[in-house]
């Protein structure tokens, strides 16, 4: 099988996945009550002259939930498929696509720099550290790593709102959405979200590729490279990184997944910054049905794309991963 | 000795454990002349690969730790070079082959990848040019259809196409030396013919010397022109490669002959364990397994290396101590001593 048809039948797969999970995402919503139903039902019934019964009739027509589950079904996928997500209940009657669209710049703002930060430190103080196992470096870089990893996203958060925003005063402690981009002021209000969430990230890439990279520190290879007169600083980049840096893709992006879905929702908030992980917390708040949908539904569209780079970047890496062998 | 090509004086290198520090080489000499085969010979653990990686210090440190009086190489001496220095001399004037050639090979890379990388370290060729030579290195050492075998992966050839590959690229800088280490013993016996005669014939062709180490002496009488025996990190006898399979004198390079199936009428095996390394014995390290040691074999250091006759050929042993008599020893030459049994059995370690 040829590289292409290996991407392409992945692609394949990537498809069916989301299918499948749209699916199951409309059963157990057609599953569950609708609270917009019961509210009117409980309004109608307020009123003298309708009947309970007949307002919940009314709701579900107006919702269109009293047609047969297979036309809804249909029309729900077809939706979906066309990012035709609906309107959120909560935002003025916006659009769903339009809220998230504009919510995802401000999640971009600090992820991005985050991920390249944490993947830069995190991946050399970890190679540093396997090949100068035991030494004063590798112990501080340890508990650099574990204090990292103990700490709560959003204790760290607020300790460090708390003394850099309101004792000291350097930076804002409510994130200003109008602020200029490339602005000083922006890298201002920016800086204590990507260091907590660099903390956070760093410390795992940093162990997981110290394990990968301790994995080949004592490889025949190496030597082998070094009786080439190989330089220490080109053995670690080219002959230790390449090798681990297979199993480190799996868990780059499990981590960027994390970075999305769990981290950005928790210093969204502290730092009250209108992205993505705000937006959803606001509509599980409020119970916008639509809004949490299809928020979830981002989430899960990164990790099956996720996963889909992670296939093709595995077999790009490693070459004794041959294509047929993983179909 | 004018015309040694690497003198090594009074080799130490130890490594750190968690249970103490392991003496692998204490205190050897030996040295290559232009143009020559040495072979270190001794059963495994008895130091002689880390005596072999100590010369241009491929020893991972720590844990280990390598020190000599001296190591010179072509005059000069290369244990007071700098980290920088001393690449200059691996893989362009010293190069490695390896015992293992599964795991010598970065999987990731290509064949070709890797032999460009050994020929761009020492030279200035361009891609295309570096790529030409790995092509012609493989051509070299008899890998089929080069021009394609260059652009594939380690896993893609067998144990005895991976060992030529590692040979090519041992060759990209035409050395001076190349250190051996087992290059055979992980390979059929049928391939293990075809690379010791590669070996042989580059090192003509290139007009190389070469330090090989194994444990076979099968493959010694047929490559060698010098032999160091090697046991638990010290030399028990070195010599000419006739001198030593004609009149082997030390106790343990009789008995390692004697193992050698069709020699003698038995084969025999040497019985008992190497000492530990962590705590090596006082006296001589094969005190313990010898048929004929003594009180004082038990006491202070090794024996010096005694002079046999006034030739080259060396034995650390008490029996040869000037004025000794070591007629003991030869009056069992074929080594049949009661600690040294023979039981038809082959030699198991």
């Amino acid at each position: 099988m040829s590289f292409k048809t290996y991407v392409a039948q992945r692609l394949l797969w990537t498809v069916f996945a989301t299918f499948i999970i749209v699916s199951i995402t409309f059963l157990l919503l057609a599953a569950s009550p609708n609270a917009q139903v019961s509210q009117f039902a409980f309004e109608a019934a307020q009123n003298p002259g309708t009947s309970a019964e007949e307002a919940r009739e009314a709701a579900r027509q107006r919702l269109g939930t009293n047609q047969p589950l297979w036309e809804r079904y249909t029309e729900y996928m077809i939706n979906m498929f066309t990012l035709n997500w609906g309107y959120s209940q909560s935002g003025g009657g916006q659009l769903v696509t339009e809220r998230i669209l504009n919510a995802l710049p401000y999640t971009a703002l600090y992820s991005v720099p985050t991920t390249i930060l944490s993947v830069i430190i995190g991946v050399s103080i970890g190679l540093y550290s396997a090949t100068n196992q035991y030494s004063r470096f590798d112990y501080a870089a340890t508990f650099f790593a574990f204090f990292g990893y103990a700490i709560p996203n959003f204790w760290f958060g607020i300790i460090l709102l708390v003394i850099f925003g309101a004792w000291l005063g350097w930076v804002p402690i409510i994130f200003q959405p109008d602020v200029p981009w490339l602005s000083f002021e922006m890298l201002k209000q920016l800086i204590l979200p990507v260091i907590v969430l660099v903390t956070a990230q760093t410390t795992g890439l940093m162990r997981y590729s110290r394990a990968e990279a301790l994995e080949y520190v004592e490889a025949e290879f190496l030597k082998t490279a070094k009786a080439k007169g190989v330089s220490s600083y080109r053995v670690i980049t080219r002959h230790i990184f390449r090798p681990a840096a297979v199993p480190l893709m799996t868990i780059l992006i499990s981590d960027l997944l994390g970075l999305f879905i769990a981290s950005s929702l928790l210093v969204e908030v502290v730092f009250s910054i209108p992205g993505l992980g705000r937006l959803t917390f606001n509509a599980i708040l409020q119970q916008d049905t639509p809004l949490v949908l299809s928020t979830t539904l981002v989430g899960v569209m990164i990790a099956v794309f996720g996963n889909l780079l992670q296939d093709i970047s595995y077999t790009v890496l490693d070459p004794r991963i041959s294509y047929d062998s993983r179909e | 000795m004018a015309d040694e090509l690497l003198e090594v004086e009074n080799l130490r290198t130890q490594f750190d454990t968690d249970e103490g520090t392991v003496h692998a080489v204490d205190g050897v000499d030996f040295s290559v002349g232009r143009d020559e085969t040495v072979c270190i010979v001794g059963e495994s653990g008895s130091g002689k690969t880390v005596a072999s990686e100590s010369v241009t210090k491929l020893i991972r440190m720590p844990p280990g730790r390598i020190d000599a009086d001296a190591v010179r190489f072509d005059g000069t001496d290369i244990y007071s070079m700098s980290e920088k220095q001393l690449r200059q001399v691996r893989g362009r004037r010293i190069s490695n082959i390896f015992q293992n050639p599964q795991g010598a090979l970065n999987p990731v890379y290509t064949v070709g990848w890797q032999i460009v990388e050994a020929v761009q370290m020492h030279s200035e060729k361009s891609d295309r040019e570096a790529r030409e030579r790995a092509v012609e290195l493989l051509d070299r050492v008899g890998l089929p259809n080069p021009g394609t075998a260059v652009d594939e992966y380690p896993h893609e050839l067998s144990g005895g196409q991976k060992q030529r590959v590692i040979i090519a690229m041992a060759l990209a800088s035409e050395p001076d030396l190349l250190i051996a280490d087992e290059p055979t013993t992980a390979l059929d016996v049928t391939i293990q013919a075809q690379i010791l005669d590669l070996i042989r014939e580059i090192q003509e062709d290139y007009g190389m010397s070469v330090l090989f180490i194994t444990h076979d002496l099968g493959v010694v009488a047929e490559i060698a022109d010098r032999v160091v025996v090697m046991y638990a990190g010290k030399v028990m006898e070195k010599g000419d490669v006739y001198s030593i399979f004609e009149n082997p004198s030390h106790p343990y390079t009789k008995a390692l002959l004697n193992c050698l199936p069709g020699h003698g009428d038995l084969m025999g095996r040497i019985g008992g364990s190497l000492p530990s390394p962590l705590d090596p014995p006082d006296g001589c390290r094969f005190a313990d397994r010898c048929d004929y040691v003594r009180e004082e074999c038990r006491q202070g250091e090794q024996p010096p290396l005694h002079e046999l006759d006034g030739t080259d050929h060396r034995v650390s042993c008490v029996y040869y101590a000037p004025g000794a008599d070591p007629s003991p020893l030869q009056g069992d030459a074929d080594g049949q001593g009661s600690n040294v049994y023979s039981d038809g059995g082959y030699p198991d370690e």
